[in-house]
């Protein structure tokens, strides 16, 4: 375990030694995500000003839910998503041999080999978004919501980090995975709202499958629910349960993936 | 005769085949497409459902979603993936010159380069959004427009083209001054998708803002085509609107031109 953990803080001292190396570059790419969080600001803002609820949530709860949603991709981005692209592109290399030759867990190196220090400042801004929302909306410090939000936050996060590495072990199969990064945007579209929209007569089962079967509409959905509005015991149950499960099929997926790894072309 | 017809059904069997090979890919990357598609549909049902009024920035909900899938057909015309970065890329690491050394105009060859790739994949994904567009169809009852509005529609789509090709060509140019411009380019692109309308329609954002954008060339790249469909602009305004677009057409033609020639002054074809 301390061997992974200083593995691991060396790995992320590395990541911060090759952006400094490139520091106008690294400010670019913070400047990108912050007008990008200003871009989505002035669109929920401007939906605001012309409606009162979005799925029954208000503007400050639906805030809040951006800034839960934005704070947890940016756990994802910075510390798995550029890792699962490059798996993909290593396994079509048949660079992948290099990784499963060191003598240390095939799915820590794979996915947590590269901290994205560009895409960190975002959990703060996330986070700030949040504050924000809670304070405008006066909510009252609760122990036990607050708790439970962390908890399910960590498994929200625990969710996507299973689809992630599902959606990029099947690069072992299609092997010309298209970009692993845009599949992974088009898959979060879906939770970048709240469960309350998937209304109607095709929808409703739409969103029935994504929140029982593919668990990805309880990602941000369930922590965001907990802290601000009505606690669901069910759905609590639910969020704990997919999680330790996805994450337990996510390294099966991984490791059969591993065991079809044809290493070609290296 | 049947020599030629046997050499392009061969053509086209090999293209089936290369295609089909990734099947798998392919099908799981048409599924995840729609994801964004129904999210958007499902999010503004859910904002005029809690809005209390009929009409958001003069949008009915109808026109508002139909406006929303008309920006796909705007965004299958002018988007140009990875030309500024190719031309910044050919420019940095030299193999710019192999259109210097021949006979042949490097914005030229890529425009129909361009345009021949724009040919294929509008074919190849006319299918499923024949689709979507037939799933929606609920979303455009009686919003069909007449001969004349349609010939404006498929002019600002065919200018929508050139404006995203010059807009991206002049933007790579930019590598003759600067070493590394992909972040530029992130930059440009993310601010593009805002300013284009390509989140919600640029009236949304109310005087000032909208009018300064009508303004701008990159409104061409996805609004307003899609509003010309719905018939948001008529008449006088029509007119008007594609003779800004073509007058934009031609600053940008000029411009990468420009830029061009000047970068081939201080261009050095180290490389290559």
């Amino acid at each position: 375990m301390i061997r992974y953990l200083r593995l691991f803080i060396a790995f992320a001292r590395f990541g911060l030694a090759t952006e400094m190396a490139f520091r106008a570059n690294f400010l670019v790419k913070l400047l990108v995500e912050v007008l990008w969080l200003g871009i989505l600001l002035v669109f929920y803002w401007k939906l605001f000003e012309n409606t009162s609820s979005i799925g029954g949530w208000g503007r400050s709860e639906y805030f809040f839910f951006v800034g839960c949603h934005y704070t947890l991709t940016g756990i994802v981005e910075t510390f798995f998503l550029t890792n699962c692209v490059e798996f993909a592109e290593l396994v079509r290399s048949g660079d992948l041999d290099t990784y499963l030759l060191k003598p240390i867990d095939e799915q820590f190196l794979v996915s947590c080999r590269w901290i994205d220090w560009s895409t960190l400042p975002n959990i703060a801004q996330g986070t700030l978004i949040m504050t924000i929302a809670l304070r405008v909306m006066g909510w009252i410090f609760d122990p036990v919501r607050f708790v439970l939000f962390v908890v399910l936050f960590v498994c929200g996060c625990a969710l996507a980090y299973s689809f992630l590495l599902i959606l990029s072990s099947m690069a072992v199969w299609l092997v010309r995975n298209q970009n692993v990064m845009e599949m992974w945007w088009l898959f979060t579209t879906l939770m970048r709202y709240p469960r309350a929209i998937y209304e109607g007569p095709w929808a409703r089962p739409f969103g029935l499958f994504f929140t029982f079967v593919v668990p990805v509409l309880i990602v941000v959905n369930v922590p965001a629910d907990t802290l601000i509005r009505a606690l669901q015991p069910w759905f609590i149950a639910w969020t704990m349960i997919a999680a330790a499960l996805m994450l337990v099929v996510s390294r099966r997926f991984f490791r059969r993936a591993l065991q079809s790894y044809r290493s070609a072309s290296s | 005769m049947w020599r030629t017809l046997r050499k392009y059904v061969n053509i086209f069997r090999v293209s089936l085949i290369e295609r089909t090979a990734y099947r798998g890919d392919f099908l799981l990357g048409t599924i995840l497409r729609f994801f964004p598609v129904i999210t958007t549909i499902l999010l503004w049902t859910a904002v005029f459902k809690g809005a209390g009024q009929s009409r958001i920035a003069g949008f009915s909900e109808q026109r508002m979603i139909a406006y929303l899938l008309l920006i796909h057909i705007s965004r299958m015309f002018s988007s140009m993936p990875g030309l500024s970065a190719g031309i910044a890329h050919d420019i940095r690491d030299g193999t710019l010159k192999k259109y210097l050394l021949q006979p042949l105009d490097m914005i030229g060859y890529l425009l129909s380069y361009r345009a021949a790739h724009k040919v294929a994949y509008i074919t190849t994904s006319a299918g499923p959004y024949a689709g979507l567009f037939l799933f929606c169809s609920g979303y455009f009852v009686g919003l069909w427009p007449d001969a004349l509005t349609l010939l404006a529609y498929i002019a600002s789509l065919l200018l929508a083209f050139l404006i995203g090709f010059y807009f991206e060509a002049a933007m790579g140019m930019a590598g003759f001054w600067f070493l590394e411009v992909t972040s530029l380019l992130w930059v440009v692109n993310t601010v593009n998708y805002f300013v284009s309308g390509q989140m919600f329609p640029l009236d949304l954002l109310g005087p000032p803002w909208d009018t300064l954008l009508k303004w701008l060339p990159f409104q061409y790249l996805a609004y307003f085509p899609a509003v010309v469909f719905l018939r948001e602009v008529q008449g006088r305004a029509l007119v008007e609107g594609l003779l800004l677009e073509l007058a934009w057409t031609v600053v940008l033609i000029l411009l990468s031109r420009w830029l061009f020639a000047r970068g081939l002054r201080r261009y050095s074809a180290y490389g290559g």
